[in-house]
């Protein structure tokens, strides 16, 4: 299952960029496999901020309906319309076309001791997929 | 807090782990809940065929020569209806009218019906039918749950591949079978039994097999593949395939508080019966009318319907939803909700919570999607 190296993800299963500026968030390999056929995204409004943890949006497979929780704190400045359009794009590419929204970090930059790095993150997943 | 009572394994579990199922616990049993997709094992099942392991399914054998009095007594449908070989969708129900399960009663002979039962029910329900038949010395009441897995085979090909595990003398036989209807044969050199019954709303069969020819029989059928395009499906697939076809699913639809005329399936209620546990509550239902009823919706826009998301009509809470999900074969989502019978009616359109937000869904005549069972 592949952990990009550049990014950092949560225990809740969210990737987000390290870049400076504004950052890209998504869902990770393993959620997306965990959840199957991704058939619903729903997504914030451009504007919305949000806390670190809190729940902005929602994502649903054939069977569940799951959160999508905020990594960090932060105001969002775009939402990637084509994932609420074509959800099944999530499972061909959860890294790349399939983000989800675009923050603004209201710390001005991506930080928080719960974030894991890739490798970290790997074994989190290994331990849960048990 | 951690789940601490043990899950069962069907006598195919180890098939299942080998083709890298996905597995989930329902009904006290570890089952698979998708081998692919479920989008991908539901469109296998409506244009080709599925092979489903539903071993957790009970199995209660009801003998003697009271044994049709006794089944007139304790479910809802006539088995007397019945000649040998035939079947029967019915219903066990409390003294208020309650359903404790739906199941299928199978009439093999004058004197001896077998019945399958719902996995999560089997022990309630096997308790209840033995209690029952105290006041009927005539009458012997098995689990035979523990003996038999079941496979469903569903499909439009489901004929040829149930071809493959029944004898030369068989075929005439099994190709005639009604649907329903059920019969006995050998598989794997063992006695099964083979019926004309499914919860896919496509053609196809249910087989009774001992376990000890489960995996074997399991392996013929999926050997059927270039043939029949056959392929397993999981739980996943399963409840959207009856979901479409609105099939009931115990404990979501219905359960010991609905009754089945509420449930939408009064059509199994041989009402005129002079006596079943239950009648007195059913008559009265009858005379004064229902205040909550089965209803089928489609959703008109997004928004996905999951159980429990409350009903409404303007600022009116109608109902609930009792199933819901997106429909792979007709588009969109859609699903099942027990709602008002004196507050709305087929047609009308009204508004179901989704998380907080009103989406539009219109009331339509079941079934969502029309059964090909006897094609």
């Amino acid at each position: 299952m592949d952990f990009p190296q550049g990014l950092k993800y949560t225990k809740d299963h969210e990737w987000i960029e390290t870049a400076a500026g504004a950052v890209k968030i998504g869902v990770t390999a393993f959620a997306v496999e965990q959840l199957g056929d991704i058939v619903h995204v729903e997504l914030p409004n451009v504007g919305e901020t949000f806390a670190a943890g809190s729940s902005f949006g929602t994502i649903e497979s054939t069977k569940t309906v799951s959160d999508l929780y905020m990594p960090i704190a932060g105001k969002v400045v775009e939402v990637n319309k084509a994932a609420v359009s074509k959800p099944e794009s999530l499972q061909e590419d959860p890294y790349k076309n399939g983000w989800l929204v675009k923050v603004e970090p209201t710390a001005g930059k991506v930080e928080g001791a719960s974030l894991l790095d890739a490798g970290a993150y790997s074994k989190f997943v290994s331990e849960q997929d048990h | 807090m951690t789940e601490t009572t043990p899950t069962r394994r069907t006598p195919l579990y180890e098939e299942h782990k080998a083709l890298k199922a996905k597995t989930i616990p329902f009904g006290g049993w570890d089952m698979p809940v998708s081998y692919t997709s479920v989008l991908a094992e539901h469109k296998a099942v409506r244009e080709a065929c599925g092979l489903f392991d539903v071993s957790h399914m009970g199995e209660v054998v009801v003998k003697g020569k009271d044994a049709t009095r006794f089944l007139q007594h304790v479910t809802i449908n006539d088995p007397a209806k019945l000649q040998p070989g035939q079947g029967q969708y019915s219903a066990i129900l409390n003294p208020d009218g309650g359903m404790i399960d739906d199941l299928i009663v199978y009439r093999l002979t004058d004197d001896e019906y077998f019945i399958c039962v719902n996995a999560s029910n089997a022990d309630k329900d096997f308790a209840w039918i033995k209690q029952q038949s105290a006041k009927f010395p005539g009458v012997s009441v098995d689990n035979e749950s523990p003996r038999y897995s079941q496979l469903a085979v569903q499909g439009p090909t489901s004929l040829d591949a149930v071809r493959a595990l029944v004898s030369q003398a068989d075929q005439a036989k099994l190709e005639a079978l009604p649907y329903t209807n059920i019969m006995r044969t050998q598989i794997g050199g063992k006695p099964a039994l083979l019926a004309r019954t499914g919860y896919t709303g496509e053609k196809g069969y249910e087989l009774y097999i001992p376990n000890e020819a489960a995996v074997s029989a399991w392996k013929t059928l999926l050997a059927t593949q270039p043939k029949t395009g056959i392929q397993p499906i999981g739980l996943g697939a399963r409840d959207t395939l009856r979901l479409e076809a609105c099939y009931l699913l115990y404990g979501n639809d219905m359960d010991d508080g609905v009754s089945p005329l509420e449930a939408g399936i009064g059509w199994a209620v041989a009402i005129d019966k002079p006596d079943f546990i239950g009648k007195a509550k059913l008559v009265s239902q009858k005379e004064k009318g229902l205040t909550r009823s089965i209803f089928c919706f489609l959703m008109d826009g997004d928004g996905i319907p999951r159980h429990d998301m409350q009903v409404y009509k303007g600022a009116d809470l109608i109902g609930k939803v009792t199933s819901g999900s997106v429909l792979p074969t007709l588009g969109g989502a859609g699903g099942m909700a027990l709602l008002d019978p004196r507050k709305v009616a087929v047609g009308d359109v009204v508004e179901v919570d989704v998380r907080g937000k009103r989406k539009l869904a219109k009331l339509v005549k079941r079934p969502l999607y029309k059964a090909k069972v006897k094609a």
